[in-house]
C-alpha cells in the first residue's frame, strides 16, 4: 500500500468504513477510556510549532504488513504468520492471547479483545458475513482486507482472466475521498503502488528498526 | 500445565518438526490457512442516497441475506431477507464518485439501531415523558386525518405547520406541495450550520441563490475564509475527491492552499500557509487582497463586475483598506497581505470561497461579498478551477407558486415567539421531519417551551429526539435504506444532478414511508385537496419527475437507468432549468454594503474570550450522535472519543493553570457549561472552541446524557442584513473547577508523545 500524505485530509473515512468492513466491535465509553478501543487503521496528528506559525500534519497508520514482522517470530502459536504472498495474517483460532505480537509491533496497530464482542440488537445485521468475529482472547488487527483479496481473485479466476491493478480494494482504500490510499501488488513494478513507492517522496515508518514494511508513505509537500 | 512450560513446549515441538520434516510437505505444520478455506460470500449491490446531510451523495450497498427477527402481518418470527451489510460511494456518480465520508459508512446503523421506533405510537404519559403505546396504521392515520379535517372545517388551514431541515429534493417539493393544496404556510426549515448568508451573499453577487461548487480539481491557487470543505462544509465528499486532484492528480502541477480562520479546523491542518485572523473581519483580509491586486495593477477594479461594485469603495481602489490598515483590524502583518495578495493573483486559476464561522457574524454577508469581490476580481466565476453553480431543475411542481413559497419560508425564531405570544396559539397541527430545533437553536428562542404550546403534535422520525419527545402521534418513516429515497444536490458537481434509489431491502419494521403517509392522508380528508394529487405514491411522482429527463442511456429511458445507475445526470435541457447556466445577472435591487464591526454578546471585560461552537466530524449539529460507530471515530484533531471537550490555547491554558483534560466552566450570558480541556496548538488565545454534537438529553442510549452541548450558550444574535443565527458572535469566560474526571476519553491517550519539550 502507499499512502500519499499530500492528498490525505485526515477526514477518517477510512476508520468508519474499516469498523464497517471488518466487524470490529465498539467498545463503549468506559472501555475507551481505558484503552480498549480498536482501531485497525486509525489518523495521527504530529503538531509543529507554536501559534500562530503551527502546522499538523495528519498520518493514517494501519498494520504495515512488514517483511520482517517483529510480531511474526513471537507468537508461540503461529497465529501471527506470514503468507506466501507476504501479508501478516492473523488466525485467530490459534491465537492464545499472549499479547507477545502486540508488545513486540513498533507500531501499535494489534488490538486485544478483552471481551466477547456484543451489538444491540439488531445491530448485528450489519455484520459482513465475509470476516469472522473475534472472541474474547484473541489479538485481532488490520488484514488489508484479506477477504477482499480473496473475493477479487475468485472474480477474476470465474472470469479466467488476471487480476487487474487497482481491482482490489480494502474498505479504507475504498471510501478515500481524495485517494490518498493506494492498494496494488508490490511484486508488480508497473502497478501503480509500485511506482508511487518508488517516488522520491516515499519513505517507510520507523525504517531504520529494519522491519520492512509494505506500506509507503509519500511525505506532504510544502509550497508558496 | 502453566503457561510458560506450554510455550516452552511448542516451541520446542514446533521447531523440531519443522527441522525432522523438511522435504516431507505433507507433514508439516499447516502454517497456512489454505486458501481455499476462505469463501465469500455473495452480494448484490444495489444503489441508495446517503440523508445524513444535504451533500446527497450516491451510495452502492451491498445486500446479503440475513435472517432478521421481525413482526410480519401480527406474527412475530424470523424471515430470510436481503438486509444492507455496507455502504460503499457510488463508482458512478458525479458528487462522491465512488468515495464516502465517515459519516456516510456509518449511516449503515440508522436503520438496524436498537432503538429505532418500530411502529406507530400514541403519547400515553404527559407530553415529554417519552411515555408511548402502541396503534395501528389505521388509527393512528385516522386521528391525523381527523385533527387535519378539524383544521379545514374551521377555516384554520393555517394553522398547519411542518418543521423540516433544508434539503433539495422531490420529496421536500411532495411536502411543499401537500401544504400548499392544503392551505398551510411554507414549511419552516432550520440549520444551525446552514449557508443561507452564503446564499444571500451569492444571489447578491452572482445572481445565484445557490451555494457555490468549488473546482478545486483544476484550481491553483485556493484561499478559504473558514470553509471546512474536506471536513463537515457543504460537500465535503465531492470536494476531498476534487482536494485529491488538485494536490496530486496533475503532474507537475501541485495547487497551493491557503486556510483563514481562528481555530484551525480539519482543513485547515491541510494548508500550505494557515492565516490566523481576528474573528468577523474575514471580509476585511479578503478586500485588503483587492486592494493590493488594485492598486498593483494586475487586475483593473473593473474586473470584478457587479461583485465588486456591490462593496463600498471598490471603484475608488478601496483606499480605505491598505495593508497597512487591514493588518490593524486583522492582525495579518501586513508585507503578508501583500505576498498572499500577489500569489492569488498570479497563480491562476485561483479562487477564494468562504464558508462557515466568518458567515456567522453579525457582519457574515459583508464578509461573504468581499471574498466573492476577491474571487470576481480575478476571474474566476464561471471558469476552469474557479467557483461554479451546479445546474438545478425546477422542482416537479403541479400548482403555481409553490417554488416561490418555498423562499419565503418563516424563521422558526419567528414561529416561536409568535408561538409564545399570549393568546390562542397561531399553531394547532405541528408535524416535525426530521428537524431537532429543541437541540439546535439558542436557548433565549425558548423553542422548547413555543413547541410546548402547539395543541397537536405529529412527528416522522426514526427515533425520539429533544423535540420529537414532545409529539402526540409518531409515525415513524422507513430508513433511507427501506424506501425510495431522492435528492437534489445544490453543490458538488459541474453537471446537473439527481440522486435518486429504490429502495435496497425491505422493511424491518412496522414503518411507512413519510411522502407516502403524507399522500394517503391527503387522499383520506373529507375536504379534499386542490387540486388532487396526480400520484398515488412518491415513486410516481419520482417517475414522473426523472421521466422527462432527456435519455443518457442508450437501452433505456431516463426512469428505468436512473433507478439502476442511483440517479440522473447530466445537461438538463435549458428550457428545463430554473436558471440558464449564463444567468449570472445581478439581482437589481442591492446597495452598497460596508464594513461594519462584528457584534459580540457581551463586553470583552467581563467575557475575554470568543465563543467558536464547530459542526463537529462525526455528528455535525448533533443530529448523528445516535450513531455508535461515529461516538467511537477519534476526532481528526484531538482523537477523542464519546466525549465533548472546550479546545484553549496553550499559552491561555498555561496563563490559567489549565492542564489537557481539568474540568473547565465556559459561561455565557446566556449559561454556564462544564467540560474537560483539551490543550490545542491551533487556536488563538483569546478563542474557545467546541464542537457541537454531544450534550443530548434524548438521543437513544448512545448520546443521552453524554457531553454538553455548546449550543446552549449561544446569544441570539443574528446576522444584520438575513437574520441568520450569528453562532460565532458569543463571548464567554472560563475558569477551571477541577482535575480530569475521566470524562475526556482520547484514542490512545496514554501513548502520547511530546517531540520536544514546550518553550
Amino acid at each position: 500500500m502507499a499512502v500519499d500524505l499530500d492528498s490525505c485530509t485526515g477526514c477518517g473515512a477510512c476508520v468508519t468504513a474499516c469498523h464497517a468492513e471488518n466487524n470490529i466491535s465498539t467498545v463503549g465509553a468506559e472501555q475507551a477510556a481505558i484503552g480498549r478501543a480498536k482501531h485497525w487503521i486509525r489518523v495521527e496528528r504530529y503538531w509543529e510549532g507554536d501559534f500562530p506559525d503551527v502546522r499538523l500534519k495528519f498520518r493514517p497508520v494501519m498494520c504495515q504488513q512488514c517483511d520482517a514482522a517483529p510480531c511474526e517470530p513471537v507468537c508461540p502459536t503461529y497465529a501471527s504468520h506470514h503468507t506466501e504472498e507476504g501479508l501478516n495474517a492473523q488466525v485467530y483460532n490459534r491465537c492464545i492471547g499472549t499479547r507477545y505480537c502486540a508488545n513486540a509491533c513498533p507500531y501499535n496497530v494489534r488490538f486485544f479483545d478483552f471481551f466477547n464482542p456484543s451489538w444491540d440488537k439488531p445491530l448485528h445485521l450489519q455484520l459482513n458475513p465475509d470476516v469472522s468475529l473475534r472472541e474474547v482472547g484473541v489479538m485481532e488487527k488490520c488484514t488489508f482486507c484479506v477477504q477482499r483479496i480473496k473475493s477479487a481473485k475468485t472474480q477474476a479466476q470465474a472470469e479466467d482472466r488476471e487480476l487487474k491493478d487497482g481491482e482490489i480494494q480494502p474498505a479504507c482504500v475504498q471510501s478515500c475521498p481524495p485517494k490518498a490510499l493506494v492498494f496494488g501488488d508490490l511484486n508488480d513494478p508497473e502497478s501503480q503502488v509500485s511506482r508511487l513507492s518508488r517516488s522520491t517522496r516515499g519513505s517507510t515508518l520507523l525504517e531504520d528498526i529494519g522491519t520492512r514494511p509494505k506500506v509507503n508513505y509519500l511525505a506532504r509537500q510544502t509550497q508558496l | 500445565m502453566d503457561r510458560r512450560s506450554f510455550i516452552k513446549l511448542t516451541a520446542v515441538t514446533g521447531a523440531s518438526a519443522t527441522l525432522a520434516n523438511c522435504g516431507n510437505p505433507e507433514n508439516q505444520l499447516i502454517r497456512f490457512v489454505p486458501d481455499d478455506d476462505l469463501v465469500p460470500g455473495v452480494a448484490v449491490w444495489k444503489p441508495s442516497v446517503c440523508p445524513l446531510c444535504s451533500a446527497g451523495c450516491g451510495l452502492s450497498v451491498r445486500v446479503m441475506e440475513a435472517d432478521v427477527e421481525t413482526v410480519r402481518g401480527g406474527q412475530a418470527g424470523v424471515v430470510r431477507m436481503g438486509v444492507a451489510k455496507k455502504l460503499e460511494g457510488n463508482p458512478l456518480h458525479p458528487v462522491n464518485q465512488g468515495a464516502l465520508c465517515a459519516r456516510g459508512q456509518a449511516a449503515l446503523q440508522v436503520t438496524f439501531h436498537p432503538d429505532r421506533i418500530t411502529q406507530p405510537l400514541k403519547r400515553s404519559g404527559s407530553r415529554g415523558d417519552g411515555r408511548y403505546e402502541a396503534i395501528t396504521w389505521d388509527a393512528a392515520l385516522a386521528e391525523l386525518t381527523s385533527k387535519l379535517d378539524a383544521l379545514a372545517a374551521a377555516g384554520n388551514q393555517r394553522a398547519l405547520t411542518f418543521l423540516s431541515r433544508r434539503v433539495g429534493s422531490q420529496r421536500q417539493a411532495l411536502v411543499e406541495e401537500f401544504l400548499a393544496r392544503f392551505g398551510a404556510p411554507p414549511q419552516v426549515t432550520f440549520e444551525l450550520f446552514g449557508d443561507d448568508v452564503l446564499r444571500r451573499a451569492n444571489a447578491l453577487s452572482f445572481g445565484r441563490e445557490q451555494v457555490p461548487t468549488v473546482d478545486l480539481a483544476r484550481a491553483r491557487y485556493v484561499v478559504s475564509f473558514g470553509a471546512d470543505f474536506l471536513g463537515t462544509w457543504n460537500s465535503p465528499v465531492a470536494q476531498g475527491a476534487a482536494y485529491g486532484v488538485m494536490r496530486q492528480g496533475r503532474p507537475g502541477l501541485r495547487g497551493a492552499f491557503v486556510q483563514v480562520e481562528s481555530r484551525m479546523s480539519q482543513t485547515g491542518a491541510n494548508a500550505d500557509e494557515w492565516v490566523p485572523v481576528t474573528p468577523g473581519t474575514e471580509g476585511v483580509l479578503a478586500l485588503g487582497l483587492a486592494q493590493v491586486i488594485v492598486s498593483a495593477k494586475l487586475r483593473l477594479a473593473s474586473a470584478a463586475g457587479r461583485a465588486g461594485a456591490l462593496i463600498d469603495g471598490w471603484s475608488g481602489g478601496l483606499v480605505d483598506f491598505t495593508p497597512e490598515r487591514v493588518a490593524a483590524v486583522t492582525g495579518v502583518p501586513a508585507p503578508r497581505i501583500e505576498r498572499l495578495a500577489r500569489a492569488f493573483a498570479g497563480q491562476t486559476p485561483s479562487v477564494a470561497v468562504i464558508g462557515g464561522a466568518p458567515l456567522a457574524h453579525t457582519n457574515g454577508l459583508f464578509n461573504a461579498l468581499a471574498v466573492n469581490a476577491l474571487s470576481a476580481l480575478v476571474g474566476s466565476v464561471g471558469q476552469p478551477g474557479g467557483l461554479h453553480f451546479t445546474p438545478q431543475p425546477p422542482p416537479l411542481s403541479m400548482s403555481p407558486g409553490a417554488a416561490a413559497r418555498a423562499t419565503a419560508s418563516p424563521s422558526i425564531e419567528k414561529l416561536a415567539a409568535d408561538l409564545l405570544t399570549p393568546g390562542e396559539a397561531p399553531v394547532q397541527l405541528l408535524m416535525i421531519d426530521g428537524a431537532n430545533p429543541v437541540f439546535t437553536t439558542p436557548r433565549a428562542w425558548k423553542v422548547r417551551d413555543a413547541i410546548g404550546k402547539v395543541p397537536y403534535i405529529v412527528s416522522f422520525g426514526h427515533f425520539l429526539d429533544e423535540t420529537s419527545i414532545l409529539a402526540d402521534l409518531i409515525l415513524p418513516d422507513h430508513t433511507f435504506l427501506e424506501s425510495w429515497v431522492d435528492a437534489i444536490p445544490e453543490s458538488g458537481s459541474l453537471a446537473g444532478v439527481l440522486s435518486m434509489a429504490p429502495p435496497a431491502m425491505r422493511p424491518l419494521y412496522q414503518t411507512r414511508s413519510t411522502p407516502d403517509v403524507l399522500l394517503e392522508v391527503g387522499r383520506a380528508l373529507a375536504m379534499p385537496l386542490a387540486p388532487a394529487f396526480a400520484w398515488q405514491t412518491y415513486d410516481e411522482m419520482l417517475k414522473m419527475a426523472f421521466a422527462s429527463l432527456p435519455v443518457t442511456a442508450a437501452d433505456a429511458d431516463a426512469w428505468t437507468a436512473a433507478q439502476t445507475q442511483g440517479g440522473w445526470w447530466g445537461d438538463f435541457p435549458a428550457s428545463a432549468l430554473v436558471r440558464p447556466p449564463t444567468d449570472m445577472a445581478p439581482s437589481p435591487a442591492a446597495s452598497v454594503v460596508a464594513y461594519a464591526e462584528p457584534q459580540f454578546d457581551s463586553a470583552a471585560e467581563d467575557y475575554p474570550f470568543h465563543f467558536l461552537p464547530y459542526p463537529s466530524s462525526a455528528f455535525l449539529d448533533g443530529s448523528l450522535a445516535h450513531l455508535p460507530w461515529l461516538q467511537e471515530m477519534p476526532d481528526p484533531l484531538t482523537s477523542a472519543m464519546w466525549s465533548s471537550w472546550i479546545e484553549i490555547n496553550p499559552a491561555t491554558a498555561e496563563r490559567l493553570g489549565i492542564a489537557l483534560g481539568d474540568m473547565v466552566d465556559v459561561a455565557s450570558v446566556q449559561g454556564t457549561l462544564r467540560a474537560p480541556a483539551v490543550i490545542s496548538p491551533g487556536i488563538a488565545p483569546d478563542i474557545i472552541a467546541m464542537p457541537a454534537g454531544q450534550g443530548h438529553q434524548t438521543y437513544t442510549r448512545y448520546a443521552s446524557g453524554r457531553g454538553e452541548n455548546p449550543i446552549a450558550l449561544l446569544a441570539p444574535l443574528t446576522e444584520a442584513s438575513t437574520g441568520a443565527l450569528a453562532w460565532a458572535a458569543t463571548r464567554v469566560r472560563i475558569s477551571r473547577v477541577g482535575d480530569p474526571d475521566g470524562r475526556l476519553i482520547l484514542f490512545a491517550g496514554g501513548m502520547r508523545e511530546e517531540a520536544e519539550p514546550r518553550r
